[in-house]
């Protein structure tokens, strides 16, 4: 069997199409600085609000931020802006102790999402 | 499908790059090396062919361009439904990047239009000529806001300034090189006479130049800013591609190098064979070279800056250690043992580091890195006359892909419980790694046949530097953070550098197969020894345990 530079060609086309496919993780652009669980504890059985910095620009509009307890069930959060840009005011239940997660799916002003996640305690 | 539309959304900034700079660098040609109108009233007929091939690489820029920030707009939208898990409007019609493409879209469609429309029929007309720079110009500052320091606090109007000058002094370059290439085809199929190769050689030199001295100027401020720390360089995804950046940027300036050294011996000696036995190979090598810096470029783009990370850069020793030399795992934890670990290893709460994952994917790498390192050392021996058989290595690529297919997704056949073709149906990602296990064996396939082959004309053996190239590009695009952005960086750091020594096997072999001796012999063991490089990387590859 021999091929033409057509069939060649013809060939390639669908081999760069096809490993186009080829994935990875999501894109990551902003990224959390600071945020308020390194600095003050949160207390059990009492609703807080915790404060997540981000190194640019994001739009709340476009983003999510779930709590994740034991087993890694999730709930959503409502959040809003803080009065600095790049400020996320997250609202939080009243929780007991134990073991937690934020979960963000954050959409940065560069048209970068970030998804990431940030761990704290609950100390009784 | 969220895994599709992130790849895409990386790979198509690379692609929007390529438009941009057949457009931009086009129309630069065009006002600053051709100067049409100059030749209005000689009914200058080669001149005429020269400046219709400009005017054909700036509209079909322009008009891919379009279709590319289309396409921008829809993956985003598509990403964002698939993480968000519902339509992102109306919010997402009010965020600058919605109103900043459409802005981009329709300026692009403009300037193709107007080229197409007007600046074609009016090619020797100077104010038709500026009046397209003015549509670009636009164009160009409307992309300002879509670069990633559009969402930065501090210097957020001189980084876009900055980024914005960067692209344009990259575009002028790349352009211009692909300027070069068509004027090539126009001499080799006798369209134009011999003399204009030479002459346009000489021309864009200069402007050449210019443009590098504007990247550098533009680019080192940016990367001060964005990078603080030796550390930060060496430590974090988005130094590790500004490295892998600032090396393409000096391979592609040694071909730059060796164009010019040949131009100003014809210029001096009126020595003809580099400029037309050479020069035009090493402008294709530099196409590949610059095309990939393209798509670096915007990889770079999707990382957080070395600066906002401090606490997940990694340490010099953490890198070092990665690539240190060390026997390669020979034997694979069992699949029990594997499955055992993977859902304290994928929790969120109480995330478990799977010693198992971790050697699994250390004995794939390694294993895979000994049948690599074995074909390039069978490679080196085919270059002796005595040992014709060792030409066969590429069936060692055939062997890759049927151990890539038999250990690459655990979960599946025939290790895990799901079916071959159930698993391709259900999982995305699963689909995906069929697809790079198909592009192996057609790899080992295609450039066994190629080396078989006693067709002088064959195209076969121009195949493997492109696919290899293709899977370089592949590597270095694919950069990303995660969860855990730390180990990612350091697994991502191994797969930059295979992808960077992929596209010097790529280059290697491609100059090995159009120069004559001695480069022909320097490019084919530069290229060999890349390939060996690839393999050593993957024989001592080790991931850090997460």
């Amino acid at each position: 069997m021999r091929f033409r530079t057509s069939q060649i060609q013809r060939l390639l086309c669908r081999l760069i199409l096809l490993s186009c496919c080829y994935t990875g993780l999501v894109n990551a652009h902003a990224v959390v600085t600071d945020h308020s669980l390194k600095l003050q504890a949160v207390s059990a059985g009492k609703a807080s609000q915790v404060k997540l910095n981000f190194n640019s620009n994001i739009e709340l509009g476009l983003s999510q931020v779930f709590l994740v307890r034991a087993g890694d069930v999730q709930e959503v959060l409502h959040v809003t802006a803080g009065k600095e840009p790049g400020v996320a005011l997250i609202d939080m239940p009243a929780l007991d102790a134990g073991v937690y997660a934020l979960h963000y799916k954050i959409f940065a002003a560069d048209g970068h999402i970030t998804e990431d996640v940030i761990h704290f305690t609950i100390q009784p | 499908m969220e895994g599709i539309a992130d790849f895409l959304d990386s790979i198509i900034g690379g692609i929007d790059l390529i438009c941009y700079s057949l457009a931009i660098g086009g129309l630069i040609w065009g006002l600053f090396i051709l100067h049409p109108w100059e030749y209005a009233h000689k009914q200058d007929k080669v001149q005429s062919i020269l400046t219709e091939q400009t005017i054909r690489l700036i509209y079909k820029g322009a008009f891919a361009l379009a279709l590319v920030q289309f396409i921008k707009i829809i993956l985003k939208i598509w990403l964002m439904d698939s993480i968000l898990e519902r339509w992102p409007f109306p919010e997402f019609a009010s965020t600058t990047q919605f109103i900043g493409g459409i802005f981009r879209l329709s300026l692009a469609i403009a300037l193709a239009a107007f080229v197409y429309s007007a600046l074609r029929h009016n090619a020797s007309s100077r104010q038709h000529w500026f009046n397209a720079a003015i549509i670009a110009g636009l164009m160009i500052i409307s992309g300002a806001w879509l670069v990633h320091a559009a969402g930065r606090f501090e210097y957020r109007a001189i980084l876009m300034a900055l980024t914005t000058l960067h692209q344009v002094a990259a575009a002028v370059w790349i352009g211009g090189v692909f300027q070069l290439v068509g004027i090539w085809q126009l001499t080799r199929q006798k369209r134009i006479p011999d003399s204009y190769w030479p002459d346009s050689l000489r021309r864009f030199s200069r402007l050449g130049m210019i443009a590098v001295a504007a990247i550098l100027l533009s680019g080192t401020p940016m990367a001060l800013n964005y990078i603080t720390s030796w550390n930060g360089f060496i430590g974090t995804g988005y130094g590790n591609i500004l490295l892998v950046k600032i090396l393409l940027l000096a391979i592609a300036l040694g071909f730059a190098w060796l164009n010019r050294r040949a131009v100003l011996q014809y210029a001096s000696a009126a020595d003809k064979h580099d400029v037309f036995n050479r020069v035009p190979y090493y402008i294709e090598a530099e196409t590949f070279v610059l095309i990939t810096l393209l798509f670096t470029a915007a990889s770079l783009a999707s990382q957080p800056p070395a600066i906002d990370i401090p606490e997940l850069t990694a340490t010099w020793g953490e890198v070092l250690h990665s690539f240190a030399p060390r026997i390669p795992l020979t034997t694979s934890p069992s699949h029990a043992a594997l499955l055992a670990g993977e859902a304290g290893r994928t929790a969120i709460i109480g995330q478990t580091p799977s010693a198992a994952a971790t050697a699994w994917s250390d004995y794939n790498h390694n294993i895979a890195g000994i049948f690599v390192t074995v074909m390039s050392l069978f490679a080196m021996l085919s270059y002796r006359k005595s040992l014709t058989w060792t030409r066969y290595w590429p069936v060692g690529f055939i062997g890759l892909g049927i151990f890539i297919l038999l250990r690459a997704d655990a979960e599946t056949w025939p290790n895990g419980t799901m079916g071959f073709w159930e698993s391709m149906l259900e999982n995305g990602e699963i689909f995906q790694h069929r697809i790079a296990t198909l592009l192996v064996f057609l790899l080992g396939g295609i450039e066994l046949r190629a080396r078989m082959t006693s067709d002088p004309e064959s195209k076969l053996p121009y195949i493997f530097p492109i696919l290899c190239a293709f899977g370089g590009l592949m590597l270095l695009t694919h950069s990303h953070v995660g969860f855990q952005a730390k180990s990612s960086f350091l697994i991502q750091i191994g797969h930059t550098f295979m992808g960077l020594f992929a596209l010097i096997m790529a280059i290697g072999r491609w100059l090995e197969l159009k120069l004559d001796s001695p480069g022909k012999n320097i490019a084919g063991f530069i290229s060999v020894f890349a390939f060996f490089q690839i393999g050593l990387i993957l024989i001592f590859y080790q991931e850090p345990l997460y």
